[in-house]
C-alpha cells in the first residue's frame, strides 16, 4: 500500500512489543515508536515500559529485598546464629535493580532487531490517521505512515494539583525506582483513599491492580526505613460503590493491619496542604487532620506520591484524527475487539478505558490484536477472571467477584461463602504473628 | 539443637490437639498393640482385652526399613529416619543411603544446614520413578547444593571407627567398568532411607483372612475393602501413594461410605498431587512422559517444556534454575502431567491439580491470564 508500514505501535511497553512482535510474526512490516518523557524530577528510563523500568520488575525485586530482611529475622529461630539487627544498604539493592532493569531494555531492543521490527526513540504525535510525526530529543522530525496504528502509551503517575510544593519536592514512583541513594530514614508515602475508591471499583469490575503505594511502603518498611502512609478518606459516593468497597475494604484492612503491626505508620483520614523545603534540605510536610479536624505538621526526607495514574494523551494530538478519548479519565475509549472511534487506529493496555492496569492483560490483548489484523483470527480478548497480586509484605491474590459482586449478580440467596484463617506451618518455629492470614471462597 | 527444641515443641502441640479432638468426638482411646484373635467375628485383642466392631479398620502405617546385620554388617549401627528427628546437634559428616524422596529430603537439608554430605544411590539417579526431567534435575540440584553424590553406590559394610565413628565401606560399580571399593570414615551420621516397610507382621491377619502382598502390603479393593467383609486398611500400610492427604481423604471417603450410606464413595487414586521439599522443591501430579506415551501412543501425546531462572536470581550471584513440563494427550491435549522443580513449585501446584483433576487442556491454561512477575506465569505461557 501507499502506507510506509503495516503496523506502527506507539508506546514500547508491554501491550505495544507484545502486539508489535505478535505482528512481525506475520511477516508483517511494523515499527515501534517508544519516548520516555522525563519525569518531574528528571528520571527516565530504556524501552520496556512502565512494568520492565518503573513497575512490576523494580518493584518485585525490592519486595523480595525486604522479605529477605524478614527471612533474615526468622532465620534466628530457625537456629542460624546471625547478629541483629542486620541492616540494609540502599544502593545496593538499587544497582543491582537497575543493572538488571537496563538487561531487560537491552535484550527487547535485541528482540526487537531480531524479529526485524523497526525501532524510533522519538515522541509520536498524529496528523493524520495513517501519519505519525515524532520529534528525537535531538529535534529532527521523523514522519512514520502505516495501515494500522496501535497506541499503547500507557500511564504515568499523577501528581496532587492542590498542595503547594507537591511537583518540586516530591518524587513518585517513577523516581523511586531509579533513586541511587536511599530515600532516607522517614521517607513518606501518600496515598489518597479518593483514588483508592475508584481503583477498587476497577477491581471490581475488572480485575485492576492496586496499590502501588501499599506496596511500595511495604517494601520500604521492610529494609528498614521509617515509613509513613498517609491517606484521605472520602465520603462513600453511593451505595454501589460501598458494596464494591466492603469487600475490597475486608481485604485491604487486612493488608494494611499485618503492614501497621510490620512497622510502617499510618496517618488515617489525612490530607497534605502543602510541601516545604527546610533549610536541613529535608521537606515539612503540613496536613489537615479530618478527624481530629487539626492542621499538623512533620519533617521527612522524601515524599512521595502514590494517588493513582492518568495516561499521557496530550501530546499524542488524539483530536486531530478523532479518537474519543473519556472525558473523566482522559483515556482512550475501545470497543472489545480494542478498536478506537477511528477506523485502523487500536489501542491496548493501561491507556485504555475500562481494562485492568496490568501486563499480562496488555500482552494478551496486544497479541490477540495482532492476531486478528494479521493472523485471521477473530478471538476477542477475554477480560474475566483475570488473576493478580499485590505484592505487599503480606501478599495479597485475588480472581474473579468480590463477595459483594458476586451478590449483587447472583442474588444473596444463591451465594455461599466459605472463608478460614490459617497459621502457615513455617510462621510456627519462627513465631511469625499469623493474625492476618486469610482466603475466602 | 534451637529448631530442634521448637520443632519438637509445636510436635507436641499438635499430639495434644489431636488427642483433645479425638476425646471432643467422643472417640475411645486404647493404648497398646492389638492384633486379631482366633475368634470365628473379627476381634481384636489389646493387652488381655477384647474389642470387637461390625466395622475395623486397619491403619497402622509404615516404619522406615534397615537392612538387616546380616544383608549388610553393622548396618544397624545406622539411623532411619526416626532417628534423623532425634538429632540434638548437625553432624559433621552425614552419608546418606537412597534415591526416594525422603533420602533427597534429608540430605538437602543436612547439607545446607552444613553437615558435609554423600548420598549414595544403587543407579545414576535419584527419584527415578518421578518423571525423568525431575529426575535428572534433581540429582543435578544436589550436586549443585554441595551434596556429593555417589552414583552405582552400595554399602558393604559398617564398622566403628576408632574415635567411636562409623566407617562406612561402599562398593561402587559404574556399568561398563569394574567395581572400585572405597571407605568413607568417621561418619557422625549414617542414614539408611531405603524405603519403608507396612506394619502388618504382628497384626495375625491370617487368622482373619485378610491377605497381604509378598511385601506385607494389606491388600485392598478401590474400595478399601479387604478379603475380609468388615475389615478395611487404609494409608501407607496399603502400600499405595504413601501421603498424608491421600490417606485422610481415604478414611473420610470410608466413612461416608460405611455410615452415610454413599454406597460409592471412594478416593479417586488419579491425579494426585505431591510434593518433594529439595532444594529447590518439586510439584509432580499426573502421568510421568514415559507413562502417557505408554498409555496413549507417543503420537498422541505432546509435551511442553521450559527452564528459566526466576527473577529471584537476579540481582543474586547464585542462580537455580525452575524447570516445568506439561504432557498432554489426545488431539485437544488434555494435560495428563505437570512436573516442576524450581523456587515456589511447592505452593503453585495446589491450583494447577485442581485444574487437571477437572480435565483441563492446554489451551484452558492458556486462557488463563497469567500473574505478572511470577514464576506460575510461565505454566500459562508455555509454546
Amino acid at each position: 500500500g501507499k502506507n510506509e508500514y503495516d503496523l506502527l505501535v506507539i508506546g514500547g511497553g508491554s501491550g505495544g512489543l507484545a502486539c508489535a512482535k505478535e505482528a512481525a510474526q506475520f511477516g508483517r512490516k511494523v515499527a515501534v515508536m517508544d519516548y520516555v518523557e522525563p519525569s518531574p524530577q528528571g528520571t527516565t528510563w530504556g524501552l520496556g515500559g512502565t512494568c520492565v523500568n518503573v513497575g512490576c520488575i523494580p518493584k518485585k525485586l525490592m519486595h523480595q529485598a525486604a522479605l529477605l530482611g524478614s527471612a533474615l529475622k526468622d532465620a534466628q529461630h530457625y537456629g542460624w546464629n546471625i547478629s541483629q539487627p542486620v541492616n540494609h544498604t540502599w544502593s545496593v539493592m538499587a544497582q543491582g535493580v537497575q543493572n538488571y532493569v537496563k538487561s531487560l531494555n537491552w535484550g527487547h531492543r535485541v528482540q526487537l532487531q531480531e524479529k526485524k521490527v523497526k525501532y524510533f526513540n522519538i515522541k509520536g504525535s498524529f496528523s493524520d490517521p495513517h501519519t505519525v510525526r515524532g520529534l528525537t530529543k535531538a529535534g529532527k522530525e521523523t514522519v512514520v505512515t502505516a495501515d494500522n496504528i496501535v497506541i499503547a502509551t500507557g500511564g504515568r503517575p499523577k501528581h496532587p494539583m492542590d498542595v503547594a510544593g507537591a511537583l518540586e519536592y516530591g518524587i513518585t514512583s517513577d523516581d523511586l525506582f531509579w533513586l541511587k541513594e536511599s530515600p532516607g530514614k522517614t521517607p513518606l508515602v501518600y496515598y489518597l483513599y479518593i483514588v483508592f475508591i475508584e481503583i477498587v471499583d476497577y477491581i471490581c469490575l475488572t480485575g485492576a491492580s492496586p496499590d502501588v503505594s501499599l506496596e511500595c511502603a511495604g517494601f520500604l518498611t521492610g529494609i528498614g526505613l521509617d515509613t509513613t502512609v498517609m491517606m484521605r478518606s472520602i465520603p462513600l459516593r453511593g451505595f454501589d460503590q460501598a458494596i464494591c468497597f466492603t469487600t475490597q475494604q475486608q481485604m485491604a484492612s487486612l493488608v494494611t493491619d499485618h503492614m501497621e503491626s510490620y512497622g510502617t505508620k499510618f496517618l488515617k483520614r489525612c490530607f497534605p496542604t502543602k510541601v516545604e523545603k527546610l533549610k536541613s534540605n529535608r521537606l515539612q510536610v503540613t496536613w489537615k487532620n479530618a478527624d481530629l479536624d487539626t492542621e499538623e505538621t512533620d519533617s521527612f526526607d522524601t515524599v512521595m506520591w502514590a494517588v493513582g495514574r492518568a495516561p499521557d494523551t496530550k501530546t499524542l494530538n488524539l483530536e486531530t484524527v478523532g479518537v474519543k478519548t473519556n472525558s473523566e479519565t482522559g483515556k482512550i475509549i475501545v470497543d472489545a475487539s480494542e478498536a478506537t472511534s477511528v477506523p485502523h487506529i487500536y489501542a491496548v493496555g493501561d491507556i485504555t478505558e475500562g481494562r485492568p492496569e496490568l501486563t499480562p492483560t496488555a500482552i494478551a490483548a496486544g497479541k490477540l490484536l495482532a492476531q486478528r489484523l494479521f493472523g485471521q483470527s477473530s478471538e476477542l480478548m477475554d477480560y474475566d477472571n483475570v488473576p493478580t497480586t499485590v505484592f505487599t509484605p503480606l501478599e495479597y491474590g485475588c480472581v474473579g467477584l468480590s463477595e459483594e459482586a458476586a451478590v449483587q449478580r447472583h442474588g444473596s440467596d444463591n451465594i455461599e461463602v466459605y472463608h478460614a484463617y490459617y497459621k502457615p506451618l513455617e510462621f510456627t518455629v519462627a513465631e511469625r504473628d499469623a493474625t492476618q492470614c486469610y482466603m475466602k471462597v | 539443637r534451637t529448631i530442634k527444641e521448637k520443632r519438637d515443641a509445636y510436635v507436641q502441640r499438635l499430639n495434644d490437639i489431636y488427642e483433645n479432638n479425638v476425646k471432643k468426638a467422643h472417640i475411645d482411646i486404647i493404648r497398646g498393640y492389638g492384633k486379631f484373635t482366633a475368634d470365628p467375628e473379627p476381634t481384636i485383642e489389646v493387652d488381655g482385652k477384647k474389642y470387637t466392631a461390625p466395622h475395623i479398620l486397619i491403619a497402622t502405617g509404615g516404619r522406615p526399613a534397615v537392612p538387616s546385620d546380616s544383608e549388610i554388617p553393622g548396618a544397624s549401627l545406622g539411623m532411619t529416619s526416626d532417628g534423623f528427628f532425634d538429632l540434638e546437634e548437625l553432624p559433621r559428616r552425614s552419608v546418606i543411603v537412597g534415591a526416594g524422596y525422603i533420602a533427597v529430603e534429608i540430605a538437602g537439608i543436612l547439607s545446607t544446614l552444613g553437615s558435609k554430605s554423600s548420598l549414595l544411590i544403587r543407579h545414576d539417579a535419584v527419584l527415578r520413578t518421578f518423571d525423568s526431567l525431575i529426575s535428572s534435575n534433581c540429582t543435578q540440584e544436589l550436586e549443585n547444593t554441595g551434596v556429593e553424590v555417589w552414583k552405582h553406590t552400595q554399602v558393604k559394610e559398617v564398622t566403628k571407627s576408632p574415635c567411636g565413628l562409623l566407617d562406612v565401606t561402599v562398593t561402587s560399580a559404574v556399568p561398563g567398568r569394574k567395581p572400585v571399593e572405597g571407605v568413607i570414615r568417621d561418619v557422625d551420621c549414617l542414614l539408611w532411607a531405603v524405603g519403608r516397610q507396612p506394619n502388618s507382621e504382628g497384626l495375625c491377619l491370617e487368622r482373619v483372612g485378610v491377605q497381604v502382598d509378598p511385601k506385607g502390603h494389606v491388600v485392598v479393593d478401590e474400595y478399601q475393602n479387604t478379603t475380609r467383609r468388615g475389615i478395611y486398611a487404609i494409608g501407607d500400610v496399603c502400600g499405595k501413594a504413601l501421603l498424608t492427604p491421600v490417606a485422610i481423604a481415604a478414611g473420610r471417603k470410608l466413612a461416608h461410605r460405611l455410615f452415610e450410606g454413599k454406597q460409592d464413595s471412594r478416593l479417586d487414586y488419579e491425579n494426585i498431587p505431591t510434593v518433594v521439599f529439595s532444594h529447590p522443591p518439586i510439584g509432580t501430579v499426573g502421568l510421568t512422559e514415559e507413562e502417557a506415551v505408554a498409555i496413549h501412543g507417543k503420537d498422541n501425546v505432546t509435551v511442553y517444556n521450559t527452564s528459566f531462572i526466576p527473577l529471584y536470581y537476579a540481582v543474586a550471584r547464585r542462580k537455580v534454575k525452575c524447570v516445568m513440563k506439561l504432557v498432554c494427550a489426545g488431539k485437544e491435549k488434555k494435560v495428563v502431567g505437570l512436573h516442576m522443580q524450581g523456587l515456589g513449585c511447592d505452593e503453585m501446584l495446589q491450583g494447577f491439580a485442581v485444574a487437571i483433576k477437572m480435565g483441563a487442556t492446554k489451551a484452558d491454561l492458556d486462557n488463563t491470564v497469567a500473574i505478572h512477575p511470577t514464576s506460575a506465569e510461565e505454566l500459562v505461557t508455555l509454546r
